[in-house]
């Protein structure tokens, strides 16, 4: 798994993961995500669009990241989906929340 | 114990060849979404054996076995760890957001599922099976 996050000057976090997520890379991420939100971040955009393969406890990670931003008051937007990771993310009805292409995990529309 | 699963990355790159024995439609949509499927599924059972089955031993054993026909696969997976009764797995609620408990929906949501759980020193066998539809003719390998 390749992960890499930028703050910018307006605390919009911005995380991009790629390669696997696994139940074995699993613990990087959610390593990173306890780092994110210490910040309190009003924004994360997360990019997926070099994920290659996505398992449930990814899926879980993931999952948990935004609910405990939007539990902070803030938002995320998660975008670049293809492929396998999109797949399960339909499976998984988690493209209920999706817009335009990109999953808008804060602004959940019908 | 996770580094028992560096031997599921073998496990799924064989899955993912045989895929390819199936059917000549490979790299077709059809296709591609069969392996995706397939893989995934895999990947999950796997997952399953050995974080539940095998939790708490420090190694054990998964025999995989993978059987390919004219647009089927079966992939069986005998282990000698804890069973489990599928029927009572419950369906996650997706309205709730769950962060666990979807691996086995996404097995069966993509494989049919065939499990035996094993007695006496038999082990357990978990059979996964898919057909490759699709409205194109293929001259599956055998």
């Amino acid at each position: 798994m390749n992960l890499s996050t930028s703050v910018g000057d307006s605390g919009i976090t911005r995380l991009a993961i790629g390669g696997e997520l696994d139940v074995i890379t699993v613990t990087e991420l959610r390593a990173e995500i306890e780092r994110v939100l210490a910040n309190r971040p009003p924004r994360v955009e997360v990019d997926l669009s070099s994920l290659r393969m996505v398992d449930s406890s990814g899926v879980g990670a993931l999952v948990s990241l935004y609910k405990r931003v939007r539990a902070q008051g803030g938002e995320v937007v998660m975008s670049g989906l293809r492929d396998q990771p999109l797949a399960i993310f339909r499976l998984l009805r988690l493209d209920r929340v999706m817009i335009g292409g990109e999953l808008q995990a804060g602004k959940q529309t019908a | 114990m996770l580094d028992r699963l560096q031997h599921r990355d073998h496990t799924l790159r064989s899955v993912s060849q045989a895929c390819k024995l199936v059917s000549d439609r490979v790299e077709s949509p059809e296709w591609k979404e069969f392996r995706l499927q397939v893989v995934s599924a895999v990947s999950e059972a796997f997952n399953n054996i050995v974080l539940h089955g095998y939790e708490g031993r420090e190694d054990g054993v998964i025999e995989v076995e993978i059987r390919t026909g004219p647009d089927h696969i079966d992939v069986e997976l005998r282990d000698w760890g804890a069973s489990f009764d599928p029927n009572k797995i419950p369906q996650p609620d997706f309205d709730s957001l769950p962060e666990s408990g979807l691996g086995m929906y996404i097995i069966r949501a993509f494989m049919s599922m065939r499990y035996h759980p094993g007695k006496k020193g038999r082990p357990n066998v978990l059979v996964l099976s898919k057909a490759l539809e699709g409205p194109a003719p293929s001259r599956g390998k055998t």
